[in-house]
């Protein structure tokens, strides 16, 4: 039970949820990729304006639990974790500054290399 | 899930409101849902994705016309009865007695 | 500025600034209700106790706040090995820094520099780093500022009376992950020459967020 004197330990060191397990990434910082069509019926963290969109690979956060798979009670099923960069026109189409950009961070099984693209 | 949390780019929402923004809670309920959270959290009953898959399976309509911490408080009322931590009974006549009790009202 | 109030966060007769006032006579708040009660169970059960919930109000509510950001930013503005290592590492930065880490396990700093504007969103609930700014303001949980920063973030940030020119680009920075950003604002030139103590009063929370940048502080005298 949470005692208030455990109250500045737990503000103090938090509880991260990286992983130190390696997993082989599926991408590299600088890579282009395009994130996958999925609607499911569960928690996801892909949010419904950036599917479908190509983006490019900026940082590598490293391993953390994969949302999908951990709300579903399926345990945390590790992926790497990336910064991806979306022009603003590549979301949302014309009538967006062409400069602008949204940075999302995506686990590997949000993500697909242009050579996977479906059709 | 293409619930109405995954808002970003919808339309009508309006102006940004900024009526009482540097208060972070508007009244103590939101303070002790705020505190229930992590006090109950500390069981591991739930992970993080768990209880927001809570919030975001709510109905649309639901989830659009209540208070932020109401998210909250709904998401551990449900996740603890689906983890059978507590039961429907027992919530509802916790805030029988409360109604009573502290409210001096007859439930 | 002149904007709307908006009633669909509140929606409760009588609710807005509720429950301190239990009126005998008045059905009592809902939300009061079911939170009392499920506080009440949980204690009932050996599950919670009351006072940690105390603790964890007091500490959000007296003493960890956007103060704790600035200091950084100004520790940032002054040393530069500091800035590096901040925008580089934050995490080691800011544990140097003596910052906690509840909400802001992972955190990365975004530099604000003459040709880029950074701004944090979390367009699916409200992550926010709490280690540096403290708990996030309404508006920033509500969906008015979720659905459209996104989308029209130039727009947006005029609402905030920040105006962007062409020659710069916006970055949208969602948080839909655990890493927590920071926005570091650029110092401003009128501020060379303050100490520490004073520097720290030109850095705002809405700057460090990026819906805002860093200024004189309102009312003071130069």
């Amino acid at each position: 039970m949470l005692t208030p004197d455990r109250v500045p330990e737990i503000i103090r060191d938090g509880f991260s949820l990286k992983l130190d397990e390696i997993v082989a990434s599926k991408f590299v910082v600088g890579q282009e990729i395009i994130t996958k069509n999925i609607h499911p019926a569960g928690h996801t963290r892909l949010p419904l304006y950036a599917r479908s969109k190509r983006g490019t690979i900026m940082m590598h956060h490293g391993v953390f639990p994969f949302p999908d798979s951990s709300a579903a009670g399926a345990g945390p099923n590790p992926q790497n974790v990336y910064c991806v960069r979306f022009s603003a026109p590549e979301i949302w189409g014309d009538n967006t500054h062409p400069l602008d950009a949204i940075y999302l961070d995506l686990w590997d099984d949000y993500l697909l290399s242009l050579k996977e693209l479906p059709r | 899930m293409n619930g109405a949390h995954d808002c970003g780019g919808m339309h009508g929402f309006g102006p940004i409101d900024r009526c009482h923004e540097d208060e972070i809670f508007h009244a103590a309920w939101e303070q002790r849902v705020f505190g229930l959270l992590w006090a109950v959290g500390a069981h591991g009953f739930w992970n993080i994705d768990e209880i927001r898959q809570a919030m975001e399976g709510m109905h649309p309509n639901h989830y659009l016309s209540i208070p932020y911490f109401e998210h909250w408080l709904s998401a551990m009322e449900r996740l603890l009865v689906e983890k059978e931590v507590v039961t429907t009974a027992e919530l509802a006549a916790a805030r029988t007695r409360v109604t009573q009790e502290v409210h001096h009202v007859d439930a | 500025m002149a904007h709307e109030h908006n009633h669909d966060e509140h929606d409760h007769d009588g609710h807005e600034h509720g429950s301190g006032h239990e009126d005998s006579h008045a059905a009592p708040d809902p939300l009061v209700v079911r939170t009392q009660a499920l506080e009440a169970l949980l204690m009932e059960k050996g599950l919670i106790d009351p006072a940690a919930i105390d603790a964890l109000i007091d500490q959000y509510e007296h003493h960890i706040g956007p103060r704790i950001g600035a200091r950084v930013v100004v520790r940032a503005w002054t040393d530069l090995d500091f800035r590096e290592l901040l925008l580089r590492d934050a995490n080691t930065a800011l544990a140097q820094a003596g910052v906690g880490r509840l909400q802001g396990e992972d955190m990365i700093v975004l530099e604000n520099t003459p040709t880029v504007h950074n701004v944090v969103v979390c367009t699916l609930c409200s992550c926010y780093p709490w280690p540096v700014l403290g708990l996030p303001p309404p508006w920033y949980k509500a969906m008015p500022y979720r659905s459209r920063i996104v989308r029209e973030p130039r727009v947006v940030l005029r609402e905030f009376g920040l105006e962007v020119s062409d020659d710069i680009e916006v970055r949208v920075w969602d948080s839909n992950a655990e890493l927590r950003y920071m926005v570091l604002p650029m110092r401003p030139a009128e501020s060379h020459g303050l100490g520490a103590e004073d520097l720290a009063h030109w850095v705002t929370r809405d700057s460090m967020i990026g819906v805002g940048v860093a200024r004189a502080p309102i009312g003071a005298e130069s």
